[in-house]
């Protein structure tokens, strides 16, 4: 009986031996690597798809946090591109010498929503509305550290009702945890970027942070000094910047910001 | 003085928490008997004559080998002394067969081929495959004397050998370990507090109290004609 | 459905060489706490312990710093061409390190029950303190170092932190707990409830194949 899970293990274990980085499936044997924030993986993801089809160059996408991504850049991973979801981590690779100059592109940008569960019956139509007593909590990305959370403050800032709300703001370790507590109803409200609300159930989009006034939500696409793999990178980063590109990233609710 | 002739040169101090063991003998015996009550230190002597326990200062000797001398700085390790130890928990591996523990000692042919009288004496034979959980106690005390004894030693150290069994068991392992003695000819310490036994086996017997010796002599001198004035207060003789 | 597989299959496949991997030391360091007293000896305990107590993340960090090709370990194998960082030898490093605590532990508590009254009576017999631990000290603790292997593998099927630090979040080479994270993060419930069944799964047939072994987790 053992033996048979021991097995099973075993055979988990070979079905899986194709061999991670190395297997490219590439025509030409190239790559390039690309560190892209979490919320970008999926339409990077399109994106890699299409210019694979294209140029046979294999697209090896790296998503997790961006700190976390700056932490890496820094230590000198084999990183071709980096991909941020604000400034402040890009800033950080920048600092340490880690981007090449003038690469720098802000490549997309996000809209802010406030949201609200769907089953419920209040009426949030404007920031106003948050400082009633009706709302107790709002869910945010911790405005500390998360982007999201960032950008948030600053609007609520812009229009004057922060100092009023902080009492009510519950931080969140990221987006995501802020969307899943509006959604669970354990929150009255919360901010999250529009892309997020396009697989959500059980949470409404109250009202749109209007873009003029809100603080610039910018994801800064670059090329890294050191590159791994220079003329598939150079080849991917100017792809990222094509009309293809564009069409994939606002079907997936992100504004493109590269004019043409 | 250390005489050329001696067996047994022992001068040892130590000190473990609260107990302090001081003790110098020195002897020609082959067969020298430790009596005392409990908690006199007779454990720890052999513990230090086998190299598990290092005393403080002192020097250990036996026959021509010098086995610890904290004035020369000689602490010969356990695994050089050949020194044949049961202790009075006879540790015999439990995760090993009678034969494993038998022979684990034993590192070639040549060493085997002798040890096999001792196999005889004692009767191992049979044994030989069997678990150390399913032996009685009789079996397993004959087992660790083999067990030391396969390595040839240059002394044997026996901890209440017979301590554990009883009266008829008793009876049965004394003529082994008297056939050990005479037809191996092993020099031996043995720690009991049975009269008979050291009778029939020691031809010298040192007492020990607290630590300290306290009196040594023939065997026939060490006990009075009572039930033995050296017999620690809280055991008894019978089971 | 080839997620699935492949992911559990990988991680399942670079745990089982985490624990291979941690096993020599690991007992090496049990018994060294168990049996010697030596200088630097509480320095030896802290730094083992200390996976345990620091944010996965932060030793992560600490890792990919040693590891990445600025790294004191990195450069040099760097030079010899040798890759860790982002490939699937960092998972197996960060699962490694992660579990590493709990089998020296585990470990430890094994020699520690073994009666030295044993080894004492094995060296009067000749064997040098090699063979003692040989065939002695390691058969009779065999429990405990089962025991601690268990809970190295278990720990290291569900390594996140450290692991997406050095070994990236990289199609082809994700480990369950940084798939589960991926698709949560893109709000793909369905998927991440998936690869969260398999890791439950995974716990128990680890418990389960334990308690065959006779080991107590």
């Amino acid at each position: 009986m053992r033996l048979l899970f021991l097995l099973l293990i075993a055979g988990f274990g070979l079905s899986s031996c194709n061999g991670p980085l190395g297997h490219s499936g590439s025509v030409s044997g190239q790559r390039v690597v690309v560190s892209v924030a979490a919320s970008l993986s999926d339409a990077v993801g399109d994106v890699a798809n299409v210019f694979e089809k294209e140029t046979g160059i294999h697209v090896i996408v790296n998503a997790a946090g961006s700190q976390i991504l700056a932490t890496q850049i820094i230590e000198e991973v084999p990183v071709d591109v980096f991909i941020s979801a604000d400034h402040r981590q890009m800033l950080r690779a920048i600092d340490r010498g880690k981007i090449a100059e003038g690469t720098i592109r802000d490549l997309l940008s996000n809209q802010l929503v406030v949201i609200v569960p769907s089953d419920r019956s209040m009426s949030i139509n404007r920031p106003l509305d948050l400082i009633e007593q009706s709302v107790r909590r709002v869910a945010l990305g911790d405005p500390e550290v998360v982007p999201a959370g960032v950008y948030a403050r600053e609007y609520f800032d812009e229009v004057g009702v922060w100092n009023a709300l902080t009492s009510k703001i519950v931080p969140t370790r990221n987006v995501r945890a802020a969307l899943r507590a509006v959604e669970a109803g354990t929150v009255d409200a919360g901010v999250v970027y529009r892309t997020d609300m396009r697989t959500s159930l059980g949470a409404v989009i109250a009202f749109d942070v209007p873009v003029d006034r809100a603080p610039r939500i910018t994801y800064p696409a670059a090329l890294l000094a050191d590159l791994p793999h220079p003329e598939s990178a150079v080849q991917f980063f100017a792809f990222l910047q094509t009309a293809k590109a564009q069409h994939i990233f606002e079907a997936y609710g992100f504004i493109f910001l590269v004019a043409h | 003085m250390v005489s050329k002739h001696s067996l047994l040169t022992l001068a040892i101090q130590l000190r473990q928490g609260g107990f302090s063991l001081d003790v110098s003998v020195e002897t020609e015996a082959q067969a020298v008997a430790i009596v005392g009550p409990s908690g006199s230190g007779k454990t720890t002597m052999l513990d230090a004559v086998a190299g598990l326990r290092r005393p403080d200062a002192g020097l250990i000797q036996v026959g021509q080998e010098i086995l610890f001398n904290s004035h020369s700085g000689t602490n010969l390790p356990s695994h050089e002394r050949r020194i044949g130890y049961v202790p009075q928990d006879l540790a015999l591996f439990p995760h090993l067969t009678v034969q494993q523990n038998v022979l684990y000692g034993v590192s070639n042919a040549a060493t085997e081929e002798h040890g096999r009288p001792v196999l005889q004496i004692l009767e191992i034979q049979e044994l030989l495959s069997r678990t150390i959980d399913s032996l009685s106690g009789g079996e397993r005390q004959r087992v660790a004397l083999a067990r030391a004894l396969m390595v040839r030693p240059r002394i044997l150290l026996l901890d209440e050998p017979l301590a554990a069994l009883d009266i008829a068991l008793r009876d049965r392992i004394l003529p082994y370990l008297e056939r050990v003695r005479e037809e191996l000819k092993t020099p031996m310490i043995y720690v009991s507090h049975v009269p008979d036994e050291i009778r029939q086996i020691a031809d010298w017997v040192i007492r020990l109290d607290a630590g300290q010796v306290v009196g040594s002599s023939v065997p026939a001198e060490a006990f009075g004609a009572e039930t033995g004035n050296l017999t620690s207060p809280t055991r008894r003789r019978e089971r | 459905m080839s997620e699935l597989l492949e992911v559990t299959g990988f991680t399942v496949l670079m745990a089982s060489v985490a624990t291979l991997v941690m096993l020599p030391p690991g007992i090496c360091v049990g018994w060294l706490l168990a049996r010697r007293q030596f200088y630097g000896r509480s320095v030896l305990e802290t730094v083992v312990t200390l996976p345990l107590v620091v944010p996965p993340v932060a030793t992560g960090l600490i890792l990919l710093k040693l590891l990445g090709r600025r790294g004191w370990l990195g450069g040099v194998m760097d030079s010899v061409g040798v890759d860790i960082v982002f490939t699937w030898k960092a998972v197996v490093v960060a699962m490694a390190v992660m579990g590493f605590p709990l089998l020296v532990r585990s470990a430890r508590a094994g020699f520690e029950a073994v009666d030295r009254r044993y080894e004492g009576v094995a060296a009067t017999l000749g064997a040098s303190p090699f063979k003692v631990f040989l065939t002695i000290s390691l058969p009779l603790a065999r429990r405990g170092i089962l025991a601690g292997a268990v809970l190295g593998f278990s720990r290291a099927i569900g390594e996140f932190g450290a692991t997406i630090m050095i070994a990236g979040s990289l199609p082809g080479s994700r480990t369950l707990s940084v798939a589960i994270y991926r698709h949560a993060e893109l709000g793909q419930d369905a998927a991440a409830a998936v690869l969260i069944i398999a890791a439950v799964a995974i716990g128990f047939v680890a418990v389960h194949v334990a308690n065959r072994l006779g080991v107590a987790t």
